[in-house]
């Protein structure tokens, strides 16, 4: 299961990478998306000991039920560390991506393109 | 010694910053309440101090006894506690002592100037509370405070005139200097209390009276850690103490007015590298580098300082060189300490040689502000002052004769002791000796040719310097009143008054040796050859040796150069480009620099990070070849769904830059993001999967709202850099999915999020039984283990919020200027 993970973190990554060293807004805005995406599975594999043996839906999720060992807390639920972090960082890619769109409707409105090099031009021209 | 002690020697440091402070509240007219309270400051410092000197004594040099500690900041070991060795006691006096002549000097420089006078001495007293408080802690790290709070305060005085840029220049160029001698003093303290700490055990020597008493037993002089720590502090010194090539800030910060010149920059606070010096002397004089640096670097500094002051015309000038030649000397008097001598340290009488300067230098500069407010500071432009100013004259005349070391003063046998130490080198350094000699004659030369130079032009004698085309110095600018305007009165006679005090004492030491060996013998610590104290004038002639000799052909020497008409000119000196030149190259190279880099192009800089991680990453395989081995990892096709939902994940991702259609790639986006929501789950995070399933929903609404907005122009994307963008992001993405199946395989145990499951709902002794109180272990990690976390997570959230609403116009336009003042109009109205 970490491997098929691992492959997925490559696959994202390199795409979001691609799209954002691109020429267009839009594309490098996906890009960032996508980088956040990457960015998280490879933090959730760090917890390990995912659907090893219990492939079953939320057995092992961490939440202290009757099952619970305090002295062994890793055999029956998984690290909940990662989850944690992921968390805090769902949250804030959602307000980059908030806020990279609206600056997205702003470029365009002002300047009525979204790519690079005509950019530039609109910016020499202020000069 | 009770704990009183210490507040009261506490008291005695802050006295003058408080009394300084309590000026201000005094209403401005009050010229002569305001001076008296400054007086008093000092005045108070000094009472205490010698009230504790009754009491207890100077401490003992050996194993030195500090007063009891009260706690500060004991985690950085800084506490107050004093320490009133002989060094401490003298510096003490000398600083408060000097401090309250000053106080009635800047009453007469200053004149009846309420503004200046409101301003000056507050800052004084922030000054003489810094350098008392150098001089008087017991703690290395409080001492290195106030070394920096001494910095700060002579930027401000030497920067006294706000409005003169080149004077603010200057300020900066001192405070830059001394500054950066403080930041390496302090890393030196700061090494030195590790490396005590680590290599001997038992903690480390943070105090001085530790280091004294313990230092000896336990350095090594072969630690490197020792002698880096000494390299340190022994350049903090040397920037402080204006030692080559760092002296050049010492002359720059004459734009100070002269109370200053005559306080900081001749007595005190240039001196404080010399204190150090003597400080750290008798602990670390047994390392090599000891000698071998500060004997060469003092030599040199002395010769260049006086020659460079024989070709100057201005009068500070003149002594700020001569102050940067006998700082070079004092230097070199500790340096040549740490060679023995028939059995014992090379060096005697080390307090006298620093009272010995601070005696004639201080009084030098005090007459040379008050020539240039009465008539000019350029000695081409004093020829026959004496019949204008005799009292002033005369005075100056004294103190030139202590820098000339003329017989009858202390200044005299001092010398004699400098010469006879760097004989008794022979023993150490061979005949090395001797170039030391010749560069100690040359230095003494020089000081003789500048005394005889005041003397025949103040007396307006034959052989005086006469106007030459040079432009005047005076210190009329400096206060901003009329020329001829010159107070009259006792308080306008405190421009030279305190002079004369000081000295007196020169003379009290050369007429009566007796009395100021009584005064000084309980303060020395190295006293060896001369233990019958400091020998009269008389004593050289009747004990006829080498260092009488040089004395005399250094006179001879001296005398004729002085009447002769060589080295008249006025010279700049070459070290002055140094900090332009470093200057120049910060601001205007780092600009030049700095535009190279950034290109401001988002492109080169995911370039630039991108190939910078790679290369991180190439040298941490090369370093730790086991990261190549191929993982233990478990077949991937255990779990259907999971293969399933990677190979969505994968095949979106791919076919987002392939796609143009603008909706078909937020689909594209929106079912990769729905995969890692499935995979959320598997992973058992139904938390994550909750969380992200909404924003997932919420984003693409977001875009294909915001799509309609934007211009349908497909990616115009250019074939040349797909290759090079395609191997980059192929290269990178395959680097950081070998890091994450490496570190998820790796078995760190026990693992961190054991904690989190153990304390998430009850707790243990680890955290005092407090737990959180939940039993879903993410929330309550968020809430309450990362609850700082989250509240950062929070600042985010509201800041983007912010952002996107500032960002875009308002519905109604705010009110423009005029209307709002209409409105206001309106609103008065009513």
């Amino acid at each position: 299961m970490t491997i098929i993970l691992s492959i997925c973190v490559a696959v994202v990554f390199a795409v979001s990478l691609y799209l954002m060293t691109g020429r267009e807004l839009k594309s490098i805005a996906m890009g960032v998306f996508l980088l956040g995406h990457a960015a998280n599975l490879s933090i959730i594999a760090m917890s390990r000991t995912p659907v090893r043996h219990e492939p079953q839906l939320l057995k092992g999720a961490p939440i202290l039920t009757e099952g619970f060992d305090p002295a062994n807390p890793m055999s029956s639920i998984v690290d909940p560390l990662p989850q944690a972090l992921i968390l805090t960082a769902i949250v804030i890619g959602f307000a980059v991506m908030a806020f990279l769109l609206s600056l997205l409707v702003l470029t365009s409105r002002k300047t009525g393109t979204l790519s690079i090099e005509e950019l530039g031009v609109v910016a020499t021209q202020d000069d | 010694m009770t704990a009183s002690t210490t507040i009261w020697l506490l008291l005695c440091v802050l006295a003058p910053t408080l009394l300084g402070l309590a000026t201000l509240f005094l209403p401005q007219k009050a010229i002569t309440l305001r001076t008296l309270l400054a007086l008093a400051g000092p005045v108070l410092s000094i009472v205490i101090l010698a009230q504790h000197l009754a009491g207890h004594g100077v401490a003992a040099a050996a194993d030195p006894m500090a007063t009891p500690v009260i706690s500060w900041i004991p985690l950085l070991n800084m506490n107050l506690s004093f320490l009133v060795d002989g060094l401490g006691a003298f510096f003490g006096l000398l600083v408060a002592g000097i401090g309250v002549l000053i106080v009635l000097y800047a009453r007469g420089y200053f004149g009846p100037d309420e503004a200046s006078l409101y301003r000056f001495y507050p800052t004084l007293g922030f000054f003489t509370t810094a350098m008392m408080g150098i001089v008087l802690s017991d703690y290395l790290l409080v001492t290195v405070l106030f070394w920096e709070l001494t910095s700060i305060s002579s930027f401000l005085l030497i920067g006294w005139d706000r409005y003169d840029k080149h004077a603010v220049k200057l300020a900066m160029q001192a405070f830059f200097t001394t500054g950066l001698g403080g930041m390496f003093l302090m890393g030196g303290v700061l090494m030195f209390g590790f490396a005590t700490d680590i290599g001997l055990g038992g903690g480390g020597l943070w105090r001085w009276s530790e280091v004294l008493a313990l230092g000896p037993g336990r350095i090594s002089p072969s630690d490197p850690f020792i002698i880096a720590s000494f390299a340190l502090m022994l350049f903090g010194a040397a920037t402080k103490s204006a030692q080559w090539p760092f002296h050049y800030w010492l002359p720059g910060a004459m734009a100070a007015p002269t109370p200053v010149s005559a306080y900081l920059h001749s007595a005190t606070m240039v001196k404080a590298g010399v204190f150090l010096v003597a400080r750290m002397f008798p602990v670390f004089a047994v390392l090599d580098l000891w000698s071998n640096i500060l004997v060469p670097l003092g030599a040199f500094t002395m010769v260049l300082g006086a020659v460079v002051a024989l070709n100057q015309h201005d009068l500070k000038r003149i002594f700020a060189y001569t102050t940067v030649s006998q700082l070079g000397l004092l230097m070199c008097v500790y340096g040549l300490g740490g060679m023995a001598a028939g059995g014992h340290p090379n060096i005697e009488w080390g307090i006298t040689q620093i009272a010995n300067h601070a005696f004639y230098k201080a009084p030098l500069f005090i007459i040379a502000g008050a020539l240039g407010h009465y008539i000019s500071r350029d000695i081409t432009q004093l020829n026959g002052a004496f019949r204008k100013q005799p009292w002033m004259v005369l005075t100056m005349l004294l103190g030139g004769y202590a820098l000339a070391a003329g017989p009858g003063t202390v200044s005299f046998p001092a010398k004699e002791f400098f010469l006879h130490a760097i004989h008794e080198s022979a023993e150490s350094i061979g005949p090395w000796w001797m170039l030391l000699m010749a560069m100690a004659a040359v230095t003494a030369m020089c000081n003789v040719a500048i005394f005889v130079r005041l003397l025949t032009t103040l007396m307006g004698w034959p052989g005086g310097m006469k106007p030459g085309a040079s432009h005047g110095h005076d210190d009329h600018a400096a206060h901003g009143h009329g020329e001829h305007e010159h107070e009259h009165g006792p308080w306008a006679q405190m421009i030279w008054i305190p002079a004369l005090a000081l000295v007196s004492l020169q003379y009290v030491g050369g007429l009566a040796p007796g009395l100021w060996s009584q005064w000084f013998a309980p303060l020395e610590t190295n006293i060896h050859h001369f233990a019958e104290g400091v020998p009269s004038a008389l004593h050289a002639f009747t004990h006829p040796g080498v260092p009488l000799y040089v004395s005399l052909i250094a006179i001879i020497c001296g005398v004729s150069i002085g009447l002769s008409p060589l080295m008249r000119g006025a010279i700049v000196d070459v070290h002055d480009r140094i900090y332009p030149a470093m200057y120049w190259l910060a601001v205007t190279g780092g600009g030049r620099a700095f535009r190279l880099v950034q290109t401001g192009r988002f492109r080169n800089y995911m370039v630039f990070v991108l190939l910078a991680f790679l290369a991180a990453y190439v040298a941490s395989m090369v370093l730790d070849p086991t990261m190549l081995d191929w993982p233990q990892v478990e077949s991937p096709f255990e779990f259907f769904p999971g293969v399933l939902l990677g190979a969505i994940i994968c095949t979106t991702a791919i076919l987002m830059p392939i796609v143009q259609s603008r909706v078909v790639r937020v689909i594209i986006l929106g079912s990769c993001g729905f995969s890692v929501v499935g995979m959320y789950l598997l992973y058992q995070a139904p938390d994550l999967a909750l969380t992200q399933l909404m924003f997932e929903i919420i984003s693409v609404i977001l875009f294909v709202l915001v799509l309609r907005m934007l211009p349908d122009k497909g990616e115009t994307d250019r074939a040349s850099g797909r290759w090079w963008r395609f191997s980059l992001g192929t290269l990178t993405g395959v680097a950081i999915g070998w890091l994450t199946l490496v570190s998820a395989q790796s078995g760190a145990e026990p693992r961190l999020g054991e904690f989190f499951a153990q304390h998430s709902y009850s707790g243990t002794e680890l955290t005092d039984g407090r737990g959180g109180g939940g039993n879903n272990i993410v929330n309550v990690t968020l809430v309450d283990f990362r609850g700082f976390d989250t509240l950062g997570e929070i600042t985010v959230l509201s800041i983007a919020a912010l952002g996107v609403f500032s960002l875009f116009p308002r519905r109604k336009p705010l009110p423009t200027e005029l209307e709002f003042d209409d409105q206001m109009a309106r609103g008065v109205a009513l």
